[in-house]
């Protein structure tokens, strides 16, 4: 599914050029669930922000199902994003002025689904994430696992093959922390590939491959069984 | 205190882009201000500065619709020896064509000149630059010069004493120069005689003689205590008995002095008195009210967004141990720094652009008066008041806000604040469509006036005609005949703008008695042609009839106000004096507007007499270059014909273009007022936009990342901006056409209020600010929204 081949990030200054990535190469396959470790600053989020298309890398090659994707135009990411991938933050970033119903729904909006057919799939969402009884909070009336939940069903609504999940406990007590990746475990079970960047070794075991980032190079790349 | 011009200065470093938003509209907005207050100002205050100008009345009927001016000169005789109240009553009138005046062998200069009594300078207040003025109009031939006038014929040399010549006839010795005062002013005048040298010089019939001549202005200086209403039914009993029941006799009172500036009185006869139009003073007034109000509207909305910052960085001082009052304080004062910056911008603004401004609208004052104490010691109470008004709730907000809330950034920009800012911006809209559609409306009447005026107008060129050229009349016709380019040639009293003699008269038509009330110019048999006015009954005038000389044409007004079933054939006397022989109407002409256009079409008999002031020639090119080398022509031609007169060769096309001036000045002093107002306004919404984008920027980029396209993020932000414009165009359309339909009926003639200007003013400001709003959002929309949703 993705293939990175000799990926660089760098950023340069004026007497020398600084890398966040440094010749990553990186394969992954359906259906698997990543998680990706490091220490803060060891590019991470880097790493995840361009294989979401959010980022492009200063060298290297990148194909999602063999074919690039390095000089897209607008349009093609923007499909991207809607049909092939979902997000979700560490700060949840749910859009505070729309309930929780509004919320999950945006990205169907952006797909032009009909409404009749948008009510149907977000109400089987809140369904499945027994959050029905909530659906006409706002976000700040939510707890933060709640508000994670959120946004992996936002994430998930369009059906994306490819959820990308940026610390997605960083900011939540670990009951609540459990609860999100058992939720995420599950989507990986139903066979949504999942890329998760993490601090936590205990989450991180969540995933079955776990890749290890020290200053922008792979160091470790192990299955874990 | 120097801890706030430095908090000061590092706050607009900070956010240069807003803060001289601000600023600039501020500074703009108040030079607008300040050029109409101080042009209102003078105009409102306009004939104040005469010493007795409380006691001073002119006799006329100001008070009712004709509002004529105009008396017999006899009458004044039948005052001084009947009527005691009277302090002193005062003649004056202008003369038909302005006079040349030479000094030695200088260029003779044209200019214009009034002859009054010799009390004149104790009824109006004037200084004087050299000589008494209290004597200056005793003795006959002596002359009173302006010292405009007096700079042009003697330089800077003394002018007192010295003699000129007037016409190339008569010698007049200048008695006084005197002062042009500062204020505004309705009489205007380059020289003064006394009436005893008029009876010498322009010695016009019985005018000074006979009941019949209403040629004169009449101001009389009433004695303290004394009843201007009882005085003026005396003065009407002064009349011969046949006169005694004539309308305008009946008509006339004592009006205020003062009243005359803006009574929309009837010139007649000289053009020394001036008149203001209150109407368009108050419009303007408006206008700079609410440009203000759009400029202050910013400044709501600008600094209400910092207050969000200001709020947080308060926390901190209160914890360091701020009190409240000194908080109150230093947001208080940083208001009344920036508004005290822009009051200088502006004064500064105002010197700079008012030359400019000047030339384009017409709009004079002195600008010197920017820098009396009284005019800075006002406008920096405005201020302060402006500043204090418009930043005190959100001072009080801010000092009266809870340290511990402010540290933990609780405080979110509520959505209260954002619809009472809503409301705020489609205000300014709403002014700034009402401004757009009046200025299309105006224009359009312009248009529409001067598109309208009934009678041929184009490629047609007037010699004013001197002295010396009225003698050499079929020399003149003769010339110009011969020039190839020269079509058809006519003489005439007729020129646009230039009014015409007024009748009243009781004749015997037919075996009845009608009082006939009509405008007078003469014509001669090619004028109606050349001027392609349309013939309804009869003939027009006849080259080869000599017998045509005491034929008459009349308008269709004429016949209907008089309500003459058969006007062709009707006989009357026309003039004074015995030995009259009658004249016949033998036909009837369309209406044309041979008056200005904001007068009514008026009853009108074209003469068919021989005094004539123009020549009018048609040109049968219209190529620019043959035109220029005939007019040039012509000018060296007549020049020879009149040595001692300057002669003024002018377009009839231009004259009525100059029956416009005023309208035209409005025109533009409007729109670019309403330019100003429109600008100040996208300078608001640009910094709403920034302000939206900065506090949207999270949620774009969530957005985003959830699929939405750049075009579908641009059309989100700028959704708002155009519901409050659509809303906006919904309040200020009725209003603008109430606003419009009022302005208009003050037109004898006028344009309709179309749908389209209602429908232009919206798109346009609905273009302007999507213009505005987009730049913005554009910048937002494209940004990586990795940026935004980076993990704090």
């Amino acid at each position: 599914m993705i293939h990175l081949n000799n990926i660089d990030k760098y950023y340069d200054s004026k007497f020398q050029r600084t890398f966040v990535l440094k010749a990553v190469n990186l394969e992954i396959k359906d259906g698997e669930f990543v998680s990706i470790m490091g220490p803060s600053g060891s590019g991470k989020s880097t790493l995840l922000n361009i294989i979401g298309l959010l980022d492009t890398p200063s060298a290297g090659e990148y194909s999602l199902y063999d074919k690039s994707v390095l000089d897209l135009k607008e349009k093609a990411k923007v499909d991207y994003h809607r049909n092939f991938m979902g997000f979700i933050f560490q700060a949840y970033h749910l859009i505070e002025e729309m309930t929780v119903y509004e919320n999950i729904e945006t990205p169907l909006i952006y797909k032009g689904v009909k409404s009749k057919d948008r009510q149907a799939m977000v109400a089987d969402l809140l369904d499945r994430f027994n959050m029905v009884a909530k659906k006409d909070l706002f976000p700040q009336q939510l707890s933060g696992g709640q508000q994670q939940l959120v946004g992996i069903a936002r994430a998930i609504i369009g059906k994306p093959k490819l959820l990308l999940a940026d610390e997605p406990t960083g900011n939540l007590q670990s009951v609540q922390g459990e609860m999100i990746m058992e939720t995420l475990k599950a989507l990986n079970d139903e066979g949504m590939t999942i890329i998760q960047v993490t601090h936590n070794e205990k989450f991180a075991g969540y995933g079955k491959r776990i890749i290890r980032l020290e200053d922008g190079i792979v160091r470790k790349d192990v299955k874990n069984v | 205190m120097q801890n706030i011009f430095k908090s000061t200065y590092r706050n607009f470093i900070r956010k240069p882009a807003t803060n001289l938003i601000n600023l600039g509209g501020l500074a703009v907005s108040l030079a607008l201000v300040i050029i109409l207050s101080v042009y209102s100002y003078s105009e409102l205050t306009t004939d104040n500065f005469h010493k007795n100008g409380d006691r001073v009345y002119i006799y006329s009927d100001l008070h009712n619709e004709f509002k004529r001016l105009n008396i017999p000169a006899v009458l004044k005789d039948q005052i001084d020896l009947n009527i005691p109240e009277v302090e002193s009553a005062v003649r004056v009138a202008g003369t038909w064509e302005e006079p040349v005046y030479q000094v030695d062998d200088h260029d003779p200069i044209t200019s214009d000149i009034i002859t009054a009594d010799p009390e004149f300078f104790r009824l109006f207040t004037y200084e004087a630059a050299e000589g008494n003025l209290e004597m200056a109009l005793n003795d006959p031939m002596t002359i009173v010069l302006a010292e405009p006038l007096a700079k042009k014929l003697f330089g800077n040399e003394q002018a007192l004493g010295k003699t000129l010549k007037l016409n190339n006839k008569h010698t007049l010795t200048v008695s006084a120069v005197v002062k042009m005062p500062e204020a505004n002013s309705s009489l205007s005048f380059s020289s003064i005689a006394s009436n005893a040298t008029r009876k010498i010089i322009f010695a016009n019939g019985g005018e000074f003689t006979e009941w019949g001549y209403w040629n004169f202005n009449l101001f009389v200086l009433l004695k303290e205590g004394a009843n201007s209403n009882e005085t003026a039914t005396k003065m009407a009993a002064l009349y011969p008995k046949d006169m005694l029941e004539n309308q305008r006799v009946k008509d006339y009172k004592l009006n205020h002095f003062q009243d005359l500036y803006f009574s929309n009185f009837t010139v007649s006869r000289g053009d020394y008195l001036h008149g203001g139009d209150k109407r368009k003073v108050m419009i303007l007034l408006m206008v700079a009210a609410l440009v203000l109000i759009i400029a202050l509207v910013n400044f709501i909305n600008i600094s209400s967004s910092q207050w969000l910052e200001k709020i947080k960085q308060t926390g901190v001082l209160k914890v360091v141990g701020a009190d409240k009052t000194s908080i109150l304080k230093s947001v208080l004062s940083e208001a009344f720094i920036l508004f005290l910056m822009s009051l200088f911008l502006a004064i500064l603004l105002v010197q700079l652009s008012f030359p400019f401004v000047s030339s384009y609208t017409g709009i004079h004052f002195n600008p010197f008066l920017l820098f009396t104490p009284s005019f800075l010691i006002v406008s920096i109470a405005g201020i302060f008041l402006l500043s204090l008004m418009f930043s005190i709730i959100p001072a009080m907000r801010i000092s009266s806000s809870k340290a511990v809330d402010n540290l933990k950034k609780t405080i979110h920009s509520g959505s209260s604040n954002s619809v009472s800012r809503g409301i705020l911006v489609t205000a300014q809209f709403a002014i700034a469509i009402v401004l757009i559609a009046f200025t299309v409306l105006v224009q359009k009447q312009v248009d529409f006036g001067s598109n309208n005026f009934r009678f041929d107008k184009e490629n047609i060129v007037a010699i004013k005609l001197t002295p010396q050229l009225t003698e050499r009349q079929q020399v003149l016709k003769k010339i110009i005949q011969d020039h190839p380019n020269a079509g058809k040639i006519s003489f005439t009293q007729f020129f646009p703008g230039k009014l015409n003699e007024h009748w009243t008269s009781n004749q015997k038509i037919n075996g009845e008695n009608i009082q006939l009330d009509f405008d007078t110019f003469n014509g001669d048999a090619s004028l109606c042609s050349m001027l392609g006015l349309q013939l309804v009954q009869g003939r027009l005038f006849s080259e080869d009839l000599v017998t045509d000389s005491h034929k008459m044409i009349v308008n269709e007004t004429f016949v209907r106000a008089h309500k003459m079933e058969n006007p062709i054939g009707a006989k009357f006397v026309m003039g004074f004096g015995e030995n009259v022989p009658l004249s016949e109407i033998i036909g009837v002409v369309k209406d044309f507007h041979y008056k200005p256009v904001t007068a009514p079409i008026g009853s009108l008999i074209i003469q068919n007499g021989p005094q004539t002031s123009y020549c009018l020639v048609s040109i049968n090119t219209s190529d620019f270059k043959s035109l220029d080398h005939f007019i040039r022509e012509i000018k060296t031609e007549t020049n020879k014909l009149s040595p001692s007169f300057p002669v003024e060769i002018s377009f009839l096309d231009q004259a009525v273009e100059n029956l416009y001036q005023s309208e035209i000045q409005f025109r533009r002093t409007f729109s670019l007022f309403a330019g100003c107002a429109i600008v100040i306004c996208c300078l608001g919404i640009l910094a709403m936009s920034l302000f939206a984008c900065q506090r949207r920027i999270k949620e774009i980029g969530i957005r985003k990342v959830n699929g939405a396209r750049t075009s579908e993020v641009i059309t989100m932000l700028n959704r708002d901006f155009v519901r409050w414009v659509a809303i906006a165009f919904v309040i200020a359309t009725p209003v603008a056409w109430y606003i419009m339909s009022k302005w208009l009926e003050s037109y004898a003639y006028k344009t309709n209020l179309s749908w389209w200007i209602f429908a232009l003013a919206g798109l346009l400001a609905l273009g302007i600010a999507l213009l505005t709003v987009s730049w913005q959002s554009w910048k937002a929309a494209t940004r990586n929204p990795v940026e935004a949703l980076r993990n704090e």
